[in-house]
Protein backbone atom coordinates (compact mmCIF):
# COMPACT_ATOMS: atom_id res chain seq x y z
CA UNK A 1 0.00 0.00 0.00
CA UNK A 2 1.48 3.41 -0.91
CA UNK A 3 2.10 6.06 1.71
CA UNK A 4 -0.37 8.94 1.92
CA UNK A 5 2.18 11.14 3.68
CA UNK A 6 5.95 11.05 3.65
CA UNK A 7 7.86 13.59 5.69
CA UNK A 8 11.62 13.56 6.30
CA UNK A 9 14.09 16.03 7.76
CA UNK A 10 11.51 18.84 7.78
CA UNK A 11 12.86 22.20 8.94
CA UNK A 12 11.26 25.62 9.33
CA UNK A 13 12.38 28.79 11.12
CA UNK A 14 10.56 32.02 11.82
CA UNK A 15 13.33 34.58 12.01
CA UNK A 16 15.74 33.26 14.63
CA UNK A 17 13.20 30.82 16.08
CA UNK A 18 13.40 27.24 14.85
CA UNK A 19 9.81 26.01 15.00
CA UNK A 20 10.58 22.73 13.25
CA UNK A 21 14.11 21.30 13.55
CA UNK A 22 13.84 17.75 12.29
CA UNK A 23 10.46 16.14 11.79
CA UNK A 24 9.97 12.97 9.82
CA UNK A 25 7.22 10.35 9.72
CA UNK A 26 5.07 8.45 7.26
CA UNK A 27 1.35 7.75 7.17
CA UNK A 28 0.18 4.77 5.15
CA UNK A 29 -3.01 4.97 3.11
CA UNK A 30 -6.05 4.24 5.25
CA UNK A 31 -4.20 4.79 8.51
CA UNK A 32 -5.07 7.14 11.39
CA UNK A 33 -1.98 8.78 12.83
CA UNK A 34 -2.03 11.19 15.78
CA UNK A 35 0.56 13.94 16.00
CA UNK A 36 1.08 14.66 19.70
CA UNK A 37 3.13 17.35 21.36
CA UNK A 38 2.95 20.35 23.67
CA UNK A 39 1.97 23.79 22.38
CA UNK A 40 4.85 25.24 20.42
CA UNK A 41 6.34 21.83 19.61
CA UNK A 42 5.92 22.41 15.87
CA UNK A 43 2.73 20.46 15.19
CA UNK A 44 0.79 23.32 13.63
CA UNK A 45 3.74 24.45 11.52
CA UNK A 46 4.20 20.89 10.28
CA UNK A 47 0.51 20.61 9.40
CA UNK A 48 0.59 23.98 7.63
CA UNK A 49 3.59 22.91 5.55
CA UNK A 50 1.76 19.71 4.53
CA UNK A 51 -1.43 21.68 3.78
CA UNK A 52 0.54 24.03 1.53
CA UNK A 53 0.03 27.16 3.65
CA UNK A 54 3.71 27.47 4.49
CA UNK A 55 6.96 26.80 2.72
CA UNK A 56 9.62 24.58 4.31
CA UNK A 57 13.24 25.60 4.74
CA UNK A 58 14.52 22.07 4.18
CA UNK A 59 13.42 18.46 4.06
CA UNK A 60 11.07 16.25 2.10
CA UNK A 61 7.26 16.42 2.12
CA UNK A 62 5.07 14.26 -0.12
CA UNK A 63 1.30 14.40 0.24
CA UNK A 64 -0.59 11.80 -1.84
CA UNK A 65 2.52 11.66 -4.00
CA UNK A 66 2.57 15.43 -4.58
CA UNK A 67 4.80 18.17 -3.23
CA UNK A 68 2.64 20.57 -1.18
CA UNK A 69 4.98 23.47 -2.03
CA UNK A 70 4.47 22.96 -5.77
CA UNK A 71 1.96 25.57 -6.86
CA UNK A 72 1.15 23.81 -10.13
CA UNK A 73 -0.35 20.82 -8.32
CA UNK A 74 -1.91 22.81 -5.45
CA UNK A 75 -5.45 22.72 -6.85
CA UNK A 76 -5.23 18.98 -7.52
CA UNK A 77 -4.02 18.40 -3.97
CA UNK A 78 -6.85 20.48 -2.50
CA UNK A 79 -9.36 18.40 -4.46
CA UNK A 80 -8.08 15.33 -2.64
CA UNK A 81 -7.48 16.61 0.89
CA UNK A 82 -9.85 17.90 3.57
CA UNK A 83 -9.07 20.21 6.42
CA UNK A 84 -10.69 20.76 9.80
CA UNK A 85 -9.00 23.62 11.61
CA UNK A 86 -9.10 24.67 15.25
CA UNK A 87 -10.88 27.98 14.74
CA UNK A 88 -14.52 28.10 13.87
CA UNK A 89 -14.57 30.15 10.67
CA UNK A 90 -17.96 30.22 9.04
CA UNK A 91 -20.08 33.06 7.66
CA UNK A 92 -22.74 33.85 10.27
CA UNK A 93 -25.67 34.74 8.02
CA UNK A 94 -25.83 31.66 5.80
CA UNK A 95 -27.80 28.56 6.77
CA UNK A 96 -26.18 25.22 7.51
CA UNK A 97 -27.23 23.83 4.14
CA UNK A 98 -26.07 26.91 2.21
CA UNK A 99 -22.69 26.89 3.93
CA UNK A 100 -22.09 23.25 2.99
CA UNK A 101 -23.54 23.65 -0.53
CA UNK A 102 -21.22 26.60 -1.18
CA UNK A 103 -18.16 24.49 -0.36
CA UNK A 104 -19.55 21.55 -2.33
CA UNK A 105 -19.54 23.76 -5.44
CA UNK A 106 -15.76 24.17 -5.17
CA UNK A 107 -15.03 20.47 -5.72
CA UNK A 108 -15.00 18.32 -8.83
CA UNK A 109 -16.76 15.36 -7.21
CA UNK A 110 -18.19 16.34 -3.82
CA UNK A 111 -20.19 14.19 -1.47
CA UNK A 112 -23.93 14.87 -1.42
CA UNK A 113 -24.80 17.77 0.86
CA UNK A 114 -27.61 15.85 2.57
CA UNK A 115 -25.32 12.87 3.21
CA UNK A 116 -22.70 15.05 4.89
CA UNK A 117 -25.34 16.76 7.04
CA UNK A 118 -26.44 13.32 8.25
CA UNK A 119 -22.87 12.13 8.69
CA UNK A 120 -21.91 14.94 11.09
CA UNK A 121 -25.23 14.84 12.95
CA UNK A 122 -26.70 18.17 11.84
CA UNK A 123 -29.89 16.67 10.40
CA UNK A 124 -32.87 18.84 11.28
CA UNK A 125 -30.73 21.99 11.49
CA UNK A 126 -30.33 22.51 7.71
CA UNK A 127 -32.27 25.77 7.65
CA UNK A 128 -30.76 27.27 10.78
CA UNK A 129 -28.55 30.35 10.40
CA UNK A 130 -24.98 29.56 11.34
CA UNK A 131 -24.88 32.33 13.96
CA UNK A 132 -27.66 30.63 15.96
CA UNK A 133 -25.73 27.34 16.28
CA UNK A 134 -24.03 26.30 19.50
CA UNK A 135 -20.24 26.02 19.65
CA UNK A 136 -20.37 22.23 19.28
CA UNK A 137 -22.76 22.48 16.32
CA UNK A 138 -20.42 24.95 14.61
CA UNK A 139 -17.55 22.52 15.06
CA UNK A 140 -19.67 19.84 13.39
CA UNK A 141 -20.33 22.23 10.54
CA UNK A 142 -16.58 22.74 10.28
CA UNK A 143 -16.16 18.98 10.11
CA UNK A 144 -18.81 18.86 7.37
CA UNK A 145 -16.78 21.39 5.34
CA UNK A 146 -13.71 19.20 5.72
CA UNK A 147 -15.62 16.16 4.44
CA UNK A 148 -17.71 17.64 1.64
CA UNK A 149 -14.98 17.19 -0.99
CA UNK A 150 -14.82 13.45 -0.25
CA UNK A 151 -11.09 13.66 0.60
CA UNK A 152 -8.62 10.78 0.45
CA UNK A 153 -6.65 12.45 3.24
CA UNK A 154 -8.19 14.41 6.10
CA UNK A 155 -6.35 16.68 8.54
CA UNK A 156 -8.10 17.03 11.88
CA UNK A 157 -6.58 19.72 14.10
CA UNK A 158 -7.84 19.07 17.65
CA UNK A 159 -11.24 18.00 16.34
CA UNK A 160 -13.05 17.44 19.65
CA UNK A 161 -11.75 20.36 21.75
CA UNK A 162 -14.79 21.86 23.47
CA UNK A 163 -17.07 18.88 22.80
CA UNK A 164 -19.15 17.43 25.59
CA UNK A 165 -18.47 13.73 26.30
CA UNK A 166 -21.41 12.48 24.21
CA UNK A 167 -20.48 14.67 21.23
CA UNK A 168 -16.88 13.47 21.56
CA UNK A 169 -18.00 9.83 21.38
CA UNK A 170 -20.08 10.66 18.29
CA UNK A 171 -17.09 12.33 16.67
CA UNK A 172 -14.94 9.31 17.41
CA UNK A 173 -17.55 7.01 15.85
CA UNK A 174 -17.54 9.25 12.77
CA UNK A 175 -13.74 9.12 12.50
CA UNK A 176 -13.85 5.31 12.70
CA UNK A 177 -16.55 5.28 10.02
CA UNK A 178 -14.34 7.39 7.77
CA UNK A 179 -11.42 5.06 8.30
CA UNK A 180 -13.61 2.08 7.47
CA UNK A 181 -14.43 3.87 4.20
CA UNK A 182 -10.68 4.17 3.48
CA UNK A 183 -9.96 7.77 4.44
CA UNK A 184 -6.45 8.47 5.71
CA UNK A 185 -6.42 10.77 8.73
CA UNK A 186 -3.70 12.87 10.33
CA UNK A 187 -4.92 14.06 13.70
CA UNK A 188 -3.52 16.42 16.30
CA UNK A 189 -4.85 16.33 19.83
CA UNK A 190 -3.99 17.09 23.43
CA UNK A 191 -6.40 14.41 24.58
CA UNK A 192 -4.45 11.20 25.21
CA UNK A 193 -7.65 9.21 25.56
CA UNK A 194 -8.56 10.36 22.06
CA UNK A 195 -5.19 9.33 20.65
CA UNK A 196 -5.50 5.97 22.39
CA UNK A 197 -9.04 5.47 21.10
CA UNK A 198 -8.52 6.50 17.47
CA UNK A 199 -4.93 6.33 16.35
CA UNK A 200 -3.24 3.34 14.73
CA UNK A 201 0.05 5.05 15.46
CA UNK A 202 1.15 8.16 17.35
CA UNK A 203 4.07 10.46 16.57
CA UNK A 204 5.27 12.53 19.53
CA UNK A 205 7.03 15.81 18.76
CA UNK A 206 8.78 18.09 21.22
CA UNK A 207 10.84 21.21 20.55
CA UNK A 208 10.51 20.76 16.79
CA UNK A 209 11.66 17.15 16.52
CA UNK A 210 10.11 13.68 16.67
CA UNK A 211 10.94 12.09 20.04
CA UNK A 212 8.94 8.86 19.76
CA UNK A 213 6.72 7.00 17.38
CA UNK A 214 4.69 3.84 17.64
CA UNK A 215 1.37 2.17 18.38
CA UNK A 216 -0.40 3.89 21.28
CA UNK A 217 -0.11 0.80 23.50
CA UNK A 218 3.58 0.31 22.71
CA UNK A 219 4.78 3.89 22.74
CA UNK A 220 8.04 4.48 24.59
CA UNK A 221 8.24 0.79 25.56
CA UNK A 222 4.98 1.19 27.45
CA UNK A 223 4.05 -2.49 27.05
CA UNK A 224 7.43 -3.61 28.45
CA UNK A 225 7.29 -1.41 31.54
CA UNK A 226 6.81 -2.62 35.08
CA UNK A 227 3.28 -2.96 36.39
CA UNK A 228 2.42 -0.78 39.38
CA UNK A 229 0.41 -2.27 42.25
CA UNK A 230 -0.73 0.46 44.65
CA UNK A 231 -2.61 0.19 47.96
CA UNK A 232 -2.87 1.68 51.46
CA UNK A 233 -0.91 0.03 54.23
CA UNK A 234 -3.33 -1.52 56.78
CA UNK A 235 -3.36 0.19 60.18
CA UNK A 236 -0.87 -1.22 62.64
CA UNK A 237 1.64 -2.54 60.09
CA UNK A 238 4.99 -1.13 58.98
CA UNK A 239 6.24 -1.21 55.36
CA UNK A 240 8.88 -3.70 56.43
CA UNK A 241 6.09 -6.18 57.34
CA UNK A 242 5.08 -6.45 53.66
CA UNK A 243 6.26 -9.52 51.71
CA UNK A 244 7.55 -7.28 48.85
CA UNK A 245 9.49 -4.03 48.68
CA UNK A 246 7.12 -1.09 48.42
CA UNK A 247 7.72 2.63 47.96
CA UNK A 248 5.53 5.37 49.31
CA UNK A 249 4.12 7.67 46.61
CA UNK A 250 1.07 9.97 46.47
CA UNK A 251 -0.44 8.67 49.73
CA UNK A 252 -0.17 5.00 48.80
CA UNK A 253 2.43 2.25 48.78
CA UNK A 254 3.53 1.11 45.34
CA UNK A 255 5.06 -2.19 44.31
CA UNK A 256 6.64 -2.25 40.84
CA UNK A 257 6.93 -5.69 39.27
CA UNK A 258 7.31 -7.54 35.99
CA UNK A 259 5.31 -10.53 37.30
CA UNK A 260 2.08 -8.95 38.50
CA UNK A 261 0.12 -12.21 38.99
CA UNK A 262 2.69 -13.58 41.45
CA UNK A 263 3.13 -10.25 43.28
CA UNK A 264 -0.60 -9.69 43.62
CA UNK A 265 -1.04 -13.19 45.00
CA UNK A 266 1.67 -12.67 47.62
CA UNK A 267 0.24 -9.30 48.70
CA UNK A 268 -3.39 -10.39 48.97
CA UNK A 269 -2.43 -13.66 50.73
CA UNK A 270 -0.44 -11.61 53.24
CA UNK A 271 -3.48 -9.42 53.95
CA UNK A 272 -5.95 -12.29 54.13
CA UNK A 273 -3.76 -14.22 56.63
CA UNK A 274 -3.81 -11.17 58.87
CA UNK A 275 -7.56 -10.68 58.51
CA UNK A 276 -7.14 -7.22 56.97
CA UNK A 277 -7.65 -5.57 53.58
CA UNK A 278 -5.52 -3.57 51.11
CA UNK A 279 -7.68 -0.48 50.76
CA UNK A 280 -7.60 1.45 47.46
CA UNK A 281 -5.94 -1.44 45.62
CA UNK A 282 -5.16 -0.72 41.93
CA UNK A 283 -3.09 -2.44 39.27
CA UNK A 284 -1.99 -0.45 36.24
CA UNK A 285 0.65 0.19 33.62
CA UNK A 286 1.85 3.70 32.87
CA UNK A 287 -0.85 5.41 30.80
CA UNK A 288 -0.24 6.96 27.39
CA UNK A 289 -0.35 10.27 29.22
CA UNK A 290 2.41 9.20 31.64
CA UNK A 291 4.61 8.15 28.73
CA UNK A 292 3.76 11.31 26.80
CA UNK A 293 4.62 13.57 29.73
CA UNK A 294 7.91 11.76 30.30
CA UNK A 295 8.79 12.12 26.60
CA UNK A 296 7.88 15.77 26.27
CA UNK A 297 8.94 17.37 29.57
CA UNK A 298 12.61 18.28 30.10
CA UNK A 299 12.59 19.61 26.55
CA UNK A 300 12.18 23.30 27.22
CA UNK A 301 10.93 25.13 24.21
CA UNK A 302 12.45 28.33 22.96
CA UNK A 303 9.91 28.06 20.16
CA UNK A 304 7.28 30.46 18.84
CA UNK A 305 3.77 30.41 20.31
CA UNK A 306 1.40 28.15 18.37
CA UNK A 307 -0.84 30.90 17.13
CA UNK A 308 0.13 34.50 17.42
CA UNK A 309 -2.17 36.60 15.34
CA UNK A 310 -0.39 39.82 14.59
CA UNK B 1 -4.07 9.91 -33.63
CA UNK B 2 -2.70 13.43 -33.36
CA UNK B 3 -6.04 14.81 -34.52
CA UNK B 4 -7.86 12.72 -31.92
CA UNK B 5 -5.51 13.90 -29.20
CA UNK B 6 -5.97 17.51 -30.26
CA UNK B 7 -9.73 17.06 -30.26
CA UNK B 8 -9.62 15.54 -26.77
CA UNK B 9 -7.51 18.44 -25.51
CA UNK B 10 -9.93 20.89 -27.10
CA UNK B 11 -12.90 19.16 -25.43
CA UNK B 12 -11.01 19.13 -22.13
CA UNK B 13 -10.27 22.82 -22.47
CA UNK B 14 -13.83 23.79 -23.30
CA UNK B 15 -15.09 21.68 -20.39
CA UNK B 16 -12.61 23.37 -18.06
CA UNK B 17 -13.75 26.78 -19.29
CA UNK B 18 -17.36 25.82 -18.67
CA UNK B 19 -16.44 24.54 -15.19
CA UNK B 20 -14.56 27.75 -14.46
CA UNK B 21 -17.55 29.80 -15.54
CA UNK B 22 -19.84 27.71 -13.36
CA UNK B 23 -17.40 28.15 -10.46
CA UNK B 24 -17.40 31.94 -10.83
CA UNK B 25 -21.21 32.04 -11.07
CA UNK B 26 -21.43 29.85 -7.96
CA UNK B 27 -19.03 32.12 -6.05
CA UNK B 28 -20.77 35.35 -7.16
CA UNK B 29 -24.11 33.87 -6.08
CA UNK B 30 -22.95 32.97 -2.59
CA UNK B 31 -21.06 36.25 -2.17
CA UNK B 32 -24.36 38.02 -2.93
CA UNK B 33 -26.28 35.78 -0.55
CA UNK B 34 -23.85 36.50 2.32
CA UNK B 35 -24.10 40.23 1.65
CA UNK B 36 -27.88 40.55 1.40
CA UNK B 37 -28.43 38.31 4.42
CA UNK B 38 -26.44 40.66 6.63
CA UNK B 39 -28.90 43.48 7.33
CA UNK B 40 -26.24 45.91 8.59
CA UNK B 41 -23.93 45.73 5.62
CA UNK B 42 -26.82 45.91 3.16
CA UNK B 43 -28.48 48.94 4.79
CA UNK B 44 -25.37 50.98 5.61
CA UNK B 45 -23.85 50.50 2.18
CA UNK B 46 -26.87 52.12 0.55
CA UNK B 47 -28.16 54.53 3.17
CA UNK B 48 -24.99 56.60 3.63
CA UNK B 49 -24.58 57.95 0.07
CA UNK B 50 -28.33 58.52 -0.34
CA UNK B 51 -28.45 60.44 2.92
CA UNK B 52 -25.43 62.48 1.88
CA UNK B 53 -26.96 63.58 -1.42
CA UNK B 54 -30.29 64.27 0.29
CA UNK B 55 -28.55 66.55 2.82
CA UNK B 56 -26.54 68.30 0.11
CA UNK B 57 -29.76 68.76 -1.81
CA UNK B 58 -31.46 70.30 1.21
CA UNK B 59 -28.50 72.65 1.79
CA UNK B 60 -27.62 73.63 -1.77
CA UNK B 61 -30.67 72.55 -3.78
CA UNK B 62 -31.50 76.15 -4.66
CA UNK B 63 -27.92 77.14 -5.59
CA UNK B 64 -27.92 77.42 -9.37
CA UNK B 65 -24.99 77.26 -11.76
CA UNK B 66 -22.02 79.10 -10.28
CA UNK B 67 -18.31 79.51 -10.96
CA UNK B 68 -17.65 78.15 -7.42
CA UNK B 69 -18.93 74.76 -8.60
CA UNK B 70 -17.05 75.04 -11.92
CA UNK B 71 -20.03 76.32 -13.85
CA UNK B 72 -22.35 73.61 -12.56
CA UNK B 73 -25.19 73.77 -10.06
CA UNK B 74 -24.34 72.45 -6.59
CA UNK B 75 -26.29 69.24 -7.07
CA UNK B 76 -24.86 68.69 -10.54
CA UNK B 77 -21.48 68.85 -8.83
CA UNK B 78 -22.38 66.57 -5.92
CA UNK B 79 -24.24 63.77 -7.74
CA UNK B 80 -21.09 62.52 -9.54
CA UNK B 81 -18.67 63.18 -6.63
CA UNK B 82 -20.91 61.45 -4.10
CA UNK B 83 -21.45 58.72 -6.69
CA UNK B 84 -17.66 58.33 -6.80
CA UNK B 85 -17.59 58.34 -3.00
CA UNK B 86 -20.12 55.51 -2.85
CA UNK B 87 -18.03 53.46 -5.29
CA UNK B 88 -14.98 54.11 -3.12
CA UNK B 89 -16.90 52.94 -0.08
CA UNK B 90 -18.31 49.81 -1.63
CA UNK B 91 -15.08 48.81 -3.39
CA UNK B 92 -12.04 50.17 -1.58
CA UNK B 93 -13.52 50.58 1.90
CA UNK B 94 -15.56 47.42 1.93
CA UNK B 95 -12.81 45.15 0.62
CA UNK B 96 -10.04 46.56 2.83
CA UNK B 97 -12.15 45.98 5.94
CA UNK B 98 -13.94 42.77 4.97
CA UNK B 99 -10.83 40.96 3.73
CA UNK B 100 -8.80 41.89 6.81
CA UNK B 101 -11.66 40.65 9.00
CA UNK B 102 -12.12 37.45 7.00
CA UNK B 103 -8.42 36.74 7.17
CA UNK B 104 -8.30 37.28 10.92
CA UNK B 105 -11.34 35.05 11.46
CA UNK B 106 -9.69 32.25 9.48
CA UNK B 107 -12.33 32.36 6.72
CA UNK B 108 -9.74 33.07 4.02
CA UNK B 109 -7.59 30.19 5.18
CA UNK B 110 -10.59 27.91 4.97
CA UNK B 111 -11.32 29.08 1.42
CA UNK B 112 -7.67 28.56 0.49
CA UNK B 113 -7.91 24.94 1.63
CA UNK B 114 -10.55 24.24 -1.03
CA UNK B 115 -9.83 23.87 -4.75
CA UNK B 116 -11.46 27.26 -5.47
CA UNK B 117 -8.78 29.17 -7.42
CA UNK B 118 -7.77 32.60 -6.08
CA UNK B 119 -8.85 34.32 -9.30
CA UNK B 120 -12.36 32.89 -8.98
CA UNK B 121 -12.60 34.11 -5.40
CA UNK B 122 -11.54 37.64 -6.38
CA UNK B 123 -13.75 37.66 -9.46
CA UNK B 124 -16.66 36.88 -7.15
CA UNK B 125 -15.74 39.82 -4.93
CA UNK B 126 -15.23 42.19 -7.88
CA UNK B 127 -18.60 41.27 -9.41
CA UNK B 128 -20.19 41.85 -6.04
CA UNK B 129 -18.55 45.29 -5.63
CA UNK B 130 -19.52 46.38 -9.16
CA UNK B 131 -23.12 45.37 -8.51
CA UNK B 132 -23.26 47.29 -5.24
CA UNK B 133 -21.68 50.32 -6.96
CA UNK B 134 -24.28 50.21 -9.74
CA UNK B 135 -27.12 50.14 -7.21
CA UNK B 136 -25.51 53.00 -5.25
CA UNK B 137 -25.11 55.17 -8.38
CA UNK B 138 -28.68 54.45 -9.46
CA UNK B 139 -29.99 55.51 -6.03
CA UNK B 140 -27.91 58.69 -6.07
CA UNK B 141 -29.04 59.62 -9.59
CA UNK B 142 -32.63 59.04 -8.52
CA UNK B 143 -32.27 61.27 -5.44
CA UNK B 144 -30.53 63.91 -7.60
CA UNK B 145 -33.45 63.80 -10.02
CA UNK B 146 -35.78 64.64 -7.12
CA UNK B 147 -33.76 67.84 -6.67
CA UNK B 148 -34.00 68.60 -10.38
CA UNK B 149 -30.65 67.28 -11.62
CA UNK B 150 -31.29 66.01 -15.17
CA UNK B 151 -30.54 62.35 -15.99
CA UNK B 152 -27.11 61.91 -17.57
CA UNK B 153 -26.98 61.21 -21.29
CA UNK B 154 -23.70 59.31 -21.82
CA UNK B 155 -24.55 55.97 -20.22
CA UNK B 156 -21.82 54.02 -22.03
CA UNK B 157 -19.15 56.44 -20.81
CA UNK B 158 -20.57 56.14 -17.29
CA UNK B 159 -20.57 52.33 -17.51
CA UNK B 160 -16.94 52.22 -18.70
CA UNK B 161 -15.85 54.69 -16.00
CA UNK B 162 -17.79 52.83 -13.34
CA UNK B 163 -16.38 49.39 -14.12
CA UNK B 164 -12.82 50.67 -14.48
CA UNK B 165 -13.14 52.73 -11.29
CA UNK B 166 -14.67 49.85 -9.35
CA UNK B 167 -11.94 47.47 -10.51
CA UNK B 168 -9.18 49.96 -9.64
CA UNK B 169 -10.53 50.74 -6.20
CA UNK B 170 -11.13 47.03 -5.54
CA UNK B 171 -7.46 46.40 -6.36
CA UNK B 172 -6.44 49.22 -4.01
CA UNK B 173 -8.74 47.84 -1.30
CA UNK B 174 -7.17 44.38 -1.58
CA UNK B 175 -3.74 46.02 -1.52
CA UNK B 176 -4.55 47.83 1.75
CA UNK B 177 -5.96 44.60 3.23
CA UNK B 178 -2.71 42.89 2.21
CA UNK B 179 -0.54 45.47 3.92
CA UNK B 180 -2.59 45.67 7.13
CA UNK B 181 -2.17 42.63 9.35
CA UNK B 182 -4.61 43.58 12.09
CA UNK B 183 -8.34 43.52 11.36
CA UNK B 184 -9.14 45.96 14.19
CA UNK B 185 -6.86 48.55 12.58
CA UNK B 186 -8.27 48.05 9.08
CA UNK B 187 -11.20 50.52 9.19
CA UNK B 188 -9.03 53.24 10.76
CA UNK B 189 -6.17 52.79 8.31
CA UNK B 190 -8.51 52.64 5.33
CA UNK B 191 -10.22 55.88 6.41
CA UNK B 192 -6.98 57.60 7.36
CA UNK B 193 -5.71 57.18 3.82
CA UNK B 194 -9.02 58.03 2.23
CA UNK B 195 -10.27 61.07 4.12
CA UNK B 196 -7.57 63.65 3.21
CA UNK B 197 -7.57 62.29 -0.30
CA UNK B 198 -11.32 62.86 -0.62
CA UNK B 199 -10.90 66.38 0.70
CA UNK B 200 -8.16 67.54 -1.65
CA UNK B 201 -9.90 65.80 -4.54
CA UNK B 202 -12.97 68.03 -4.18
CA UNK B 203 -15.40 65.34 -3.11
CA UNK B 204 -16.89 67.44 -0.31
CA UNK B 205 -16.08 70.97 -1.55
CA UNK B 206 -14.67 72.32 -4.81
CA UNK B 207 -10.94 73.05 -4.47
CA UNK B 208 -9.67 76.26 -6.01
CA UNK B 209 -5.96 75.78 -5.38
CA UNK B 210 -4.05 75.05 -8.58
CA UNK B 211 -1.30 73.30 -6.63
CA UNK B 212 -3.69 70.98 -4.75
CA UNK B 213 -5.54 70.25 -7.94
CA UNK B 214 -2.33 69.34 -9.74
CA UNK B 215 -1.25 67.04 -6.90
CA UNK B 216 -4.65 65.37 -6.51
CA UNK B 217 -4.88 65.01 -10.29
CA UNK B 218 -2.15 62.37 -10.06
CA UNK B 219 -3.80 60.55 -7.13
CA UNK B 220 -6.67 58.13 -7.70
CA UNK B 221 -9.74 60.01 -6.40
CA UNK B 222 -9.82 63.23 -8.45
CA UNK B 223 -9.43 61.47 -11.82
CA UNK B 224 -12.42 59.31 -10.92
CA UNK B 225 -14.46 62.36 -9.83
CA UNK B 226 -13.60 64.14 -13.07
CA UNK B 227 -14.24 61.09 -15.23
CA UNK B 228 -17.71 60.74 -13.72
CA UNK B 229 -18.53 64.47 -13.74
CA UNK B 230 -17.96 64.68 -17.52
CA UNK B 231 -20.63 62.23 -18.66
CA UNK B 232 -22.88 63.03 -15.69
CA UNK B 233 -23.01 66.82 -15.88
CA UNK B 234 -21.03 68.16 -18.84
CA UNK B 235 -22.41 65.87 -21.59
CA UNK B 236 -18.96 64.67 -22.54
CA UNK B 237 -17.88 61.10 -23.26
CA UNK B 238 -15.34 58.90 -21.51
CA UNK B 239 -12.38 60.93 -20.26
CA UNK B 240 -9.52 58.64 -21.32
CA UNK B 241 -6.74 60.72 -19.75
CA UNK B 242 -8.35 60.53 -16.29
CA UNK B 243 -9.21 56.87 -16.81
CA UNK B 244 -5.56 56.14 -17.65
CA UNK B 245 -4.42 57.66 -14.33
CA UNK B 246 -7.09 55.64 -12.52
CA UNK B 247 -6.09 52.41 -14.30
CA UNK B 248 -2.45 53.03 -13.42
CA UNK B 249 -3.37 53.23 -9.73
CA UNK B 250 -5.46 50.09 -10.13
CA UNK B 251 -2.41 48.40 -11.63
CA UNK B 252 -0.23 49.47 -8.70
CA UNK B 253 -2.88 48.16 -6.30
CA UNK B 254 -3.07 44.86 -8.17
CA UNK B 255 0.71 44.39 -8.05
CA UNK B 256 0.85 45.07 -4.30
CA UNK B 257 -2.18 42.79 -3.77
CA UNK B 258 -0.70 39.91 -5.77
CA UNK B 259 2.68 40.19 -4.08
CA UNK B 260 1.57 40.75 -0.53
CA UNK B 261 -1.86 39.14 -0.13
CA UNK B 262 -2.01 36.53 2.64
CA UNK B 263 -4.75 33.99 3.30
CA UNK B 264 -3.39 32.95 6.63
CA UNK B 265 -3.85 34.93 9.85
CA UNK B 266 -0.25 34.20 10.82
CA UNK B 267 2.57 35.83 8.94
CA UNK B 268 5.23 33.55 7.47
Amino acid sequence: MPNALEVAGLRKSYGSVQAVRDIGFTVRSGEIVALLGPNGAGKTTTLEILEGFRTRDAGVARVLGLDPADRSSARELRERTGLVLQDIAVEPYLTVRETIARSAGYYRAPRRVADVIDLVGLAGLERRKVRTLSGGQKRRLDLALGLIGDPELLYLDEPTTGFDPAARRDAWALVRELRAAGTTILLTTHDMEEAQALADRVVVVAAGAVVAEGRPDELGGRNAELVRIAFMLPRGYAPSDLPLTAEFADGRFVVQTNSPTQALHELTAWAMQRGTVLAGLTVDRPSLEDVYLRLTTDRALPSAPERSIR
Amino acid sequence: MTTAATATTAIGRSRRQRDDLRLVAHQVGYEQLSFWRNPQSAIFTFIFPVLFVAIMGALFGSVGKSSYFGGLSALQYYVPTIGALSVLGSCYGQLAVALAARRQAGILKRIRATPLPAWAYFTGLLAHCVLVSVIDIALIVAVGRLYGVPFPSHWLAIAITLVLGAASFCALGVAVASVISNAEAAPAVAQLVLFPLLFISGTYLPIHSALLNRVSGWLPVRPFNEALTGPFARHTGADWRQLAVLAAWGGVGAIVAIRRFRWDPRSD
